[in-house]
């Protein structure tokens, strides 16, 4: 509530910034000014930014960015606070006891201390005020006072909420302290005997340890990582597509370098798609400190940051290939086509990594992907998340991913500027060849 | 303002098709000219070459002699054949962009997309997206992207094809306001008539090469002399048929064509005529553009 002023002097002033433009843009006068304001108000990266900028404004305002966002959002909130509100719903259960004693109240707050439920016991006067009052829903379970336990509903074999995993506790615990009444045990032995611990079992193979924070982060960030080059790539794709089937790249190309449009179109998008992620990201770890949530909260600051590097990288990689594919086809039964191939070591860098990071041991195979470019993006946050990497080994990874970008933006800007402004029909790569080996 | 764009030399072959053959022309400042060839001779492939859009195997484009590069394309204009806009973007958006990539601050780049959509009349449809406008209105904003940055010189390809009469008007008005403004305009077109309305000059290419050049009046001048010759109560023009050095062309409701060669005295035609009968009409005319562009490209 604090940043409430400071949003709405923000707002104001941006919209007084846009009247005044609006204003100065009206004044009539005749377009020769032009020439005077030439390579005036060029921002840092010249036109490739004014692509970026084109891209990114338009791609926010799209009807599918914003959906998607929704239910990227929608999905996220939910992954926090489903399994919150899951562990919250433990009710506390109210038993009640005909004819109780204290041992067998002791017992009770014990077992329920045991099955992690929160217990209430009320003394009943009689089974038929007991019997009303379970009936009535004041109770959850009413020991008779003559060794039977009373429910309202049955309980299925399948049930493994906490009440009934209570009832079922109390149930055997109290049978067993029946038996051994009945084998003429004095209290104390029984109470001995009903301590008895299991004996430890060892097995020869290590056993699968319990998933850690920054290994659930690395699983989360590995599908993240997916769904959001996904959608990005594709954007790409189908954004260069549609360039060079509107034929609005030849008028653009009229004035810019094939390389300043590509690059433009490759940032403005790989902007988008990181803010995307970083403000599901921080969404994410925000809702999760609020709710308590164990999911994300308190996840590794480098696993978080190696998701977002990696997002990156990925993208960085994989954009290039996605808008020369694009500049190959004019329809989108071509893109498809195209996008097959592209996509195959993208699906099988994440199934492999999301395997790994799932069974709870890398394999070799995801370490040998770390430093592959085409799989590092899904490989390499998968061993962070499992501390098996290095900070050598970090960097080697993203020095090798840096590495095969820059030779795949080459390629790919090559391809780009002799496919994008042929027209009639899908460019065959083998065509370009020779473009290629220039 | 004062330019010169020259196409010099230009050659481009696509495998066995040659696009341009040694073509030379020159478009001054100041003057709307015609660029004219029938489909397939090589028009919108110049126009591409002039913006690097396809590569020359020989040959160059230079501005006020100079070889042509990013930074003066960047001072002309271009409006491609097949028109590029983007179709989700929003009119006044869309050209304040091309403005912009032209070099232009903001502010200016927003004033004179204001000022250009005003003039051509499509203010209204500022706001709305490309995709929803008609052809026509379509066709305009693509001029008023061409058009935004103030170009030194205007290259536009098939730019009045599907207009209407008063869209024509229109875009016919900005070229020829811009070539007196100091511009160099060079345009395309099929349709002839209209070409010779518009323009001083025209240059006429057939498969890549340059067949026919100069300006509308010269052209309409060249070649051999013309007389339309009308005597009163002749149908048929026998009396035309038999003078030494003039053909007749065409006998249409009594009026008579005829073509004469160098040696042929309109005298001598005239003294025929009259022995006809009275002389009602006797005409040199100027030859049409089309039948210059027909006798050009040899159809």
């Amino acid at each position: 509530m604090k940043a409430l002023p400071v949003i709405i002097a923000v707002a104001a002033a941006a919209a007084l910034i846009r009247l005044w433009l609006r204003r100065r843009g009206r004044g009539g006068s005749p377009p020769v000014g032009a020439v005077a304001a030439r390579l005036r108000g060029r921002g840092l990266l010249g036109d490739t930014g004014l692509v970026a900028w084109r891209e990114i404004r338009e791609r926010v305002r799209g009807r599918v960015f914003q959906v998607v966002t929704v239910i990227l959002f929608a999905v996220v909130t939910a992954a926090v606070l489903i399994p919150t509100l899951h562990a919250g719903t433990t009710t506390s259960q109210r038993v009640g006891v005909v004819a109780g004693s204290a041992p067998v109240e002791a017992e009770l707050r014990g077992l329920a201390r045991s099955a992690g439920v929160p217990v209430e016991l009320v003394s009943e006067p009689g089974l038929p005020q007991a019997r009303a009052a379970l009936g009535a829903g004041r109770l959850d379970m009413v020991l008779d006072g003559t060794g039977k336990i009373l429910v309202n509903q049955p309980i299925a074999g399948s049930d493994t909420s906490a009440g009934a995993r209570y009832v079922r506790a109390v149930s055997q615990a109290l049978g067993a302290q029946h038996a051994f009444a009945q084998a003429g045990l004095t209290q104390r032995q029984a109470a001995t005997v009903a301590r008895a611990k299991p004996l430890p079992v060892e097995s020869l193979q290590p056993g699968k340890k319990p998933r850690t924070t920054a290994e659930a982060t690395a699983l989360l960030g590995v599908i993240l990582i997916f769904v959001v080059l996904t959608q990005y790539l594709t954007w790409t794709l189908m954004g260069v597509m549609e360039e060079k089937a509107s034929r609005v790249v030849e008028v653009l190309l009229a004035t810019v370098r094939p390389i300043q449009l590509l690059a433009g179109k490759v940032i403005g998008i790989g902007a988008v798609a990181l803010a995307q992620a970083v403000a599901l990201v921080v969404f994410a770890l925000a809702l999760a400190e609020a709710v308590g949530s164990s999911l994300v909260h308190g996840a590794a600051p480098l696993v978080v940051a190696a998701i977002l590097a990696w997002l990156v990288l990925g993208y960085a990689f994989y954009s290039w290939l996605y808008a020369a594919a694009g500049s190959l086809a004019e329809r989108q039964d071509q893109v498809q086509s195209m996008a097959l191939p592209l996509s195959a070591p993208l699906i099988f860098g994440y199934i492999v990594s999301l395997i790994g990071v799932s069974s709870g041991a890398p394999s070799l195979l995801v370490k040998v992907l770390a430093y592959l470019p085409p799989t590092a993006p899904f490989a390499m946050p998968a061993l962070i998340g499992f501390g098996d990497a290095t900070w050598w080994q970090f960097l080697l990874s993203v020095a090798v991913t840096l590495g095969g970008t820059v030779v795949v933006a080459f390629a790919a800007a090559q391809v780009y500027r002799t496919a994008v402004l042929r027209t009639g029909g899908r460019v065959r790569l083998r065509e370009l060849l020779p473009t290629l080996a220039r | 303002m004062a330019g010169l764009l020259e196409l010099d030399n230009l050659s481009r072959r696509f495998g066995k098709v040659t696009a341009l053959d040694k073509l030379s022309f020159m478009v001054p400042a100041g003057q709307v000219v015609g660029f004219l060839g029938p489909n397939g001779a090589g028009k919108t492939t110049t126009m591409r070459a002039i913006f690097g859009l396809t590569d020359l195997d020989a040959g160059s484009v230079r501005w006020d002699s100079a070889p042509v590069g990013p930074a003066e394309r960047r001072r002309f204009g271009y409006m491609p054949e097949e028109r590029g806009l983007y179709p989700n973007m929003l009119v006044a958006e869309q050209v304040q962009y091309i403005g912009r990539l032209h070099g232009m601050s903001a502010p200016a780049a927003a004033s004179a997309t204001t000022w250009w959509l005003e003039r051509l009349a499509v203010a209204d449809r500022a706001g709305s997206k490309v995709g929803t406008l008609s052809h026509g209105n379509q066709q305009r904003v693509q001029l008023a992207a061409a058009l935004v940055h103030d170009p030194e010189a205007l290259v536009l390809d098939e730019p009045l094809a599907g207009l209407d009469p008063a869209g024509i008007d229109a875009i016919g008005e900005v070229l020829v306001e811009r070539a007196h403004s100091g511009r160099c305009v060079l345009f395309s077109s099929h349709q002839l008539d209209l070409v010779e309305d518009l323009c001083e000059s025209v240059a006429i290419i057939d498969h890549g090469r340059l067949v026919a050049s100069g300006t509308v009046d010269e052209l309409a001048a060249s070649g051999a002399r013309r007389l339309a010759v009308r005597v009163a109560g002749d149908r048929q023009g026998v009396w035309a048929r038999a003078i030494p050095g003039a053909a007749v062309s065409e006998v249409d409701g009594g009026e008579v064509r005829l073509v004469l060669d160098q040696a042929a005295d309109s005298d001598v035609v005239l003294d025929a005529a009259r022995s006809a009968g009275r002389v009602t009409m006797f005409v040199f005319e100027r030859r049409r553009l089309s039948e210059v562009f027909r006798e050009a490209v040899g159809s």
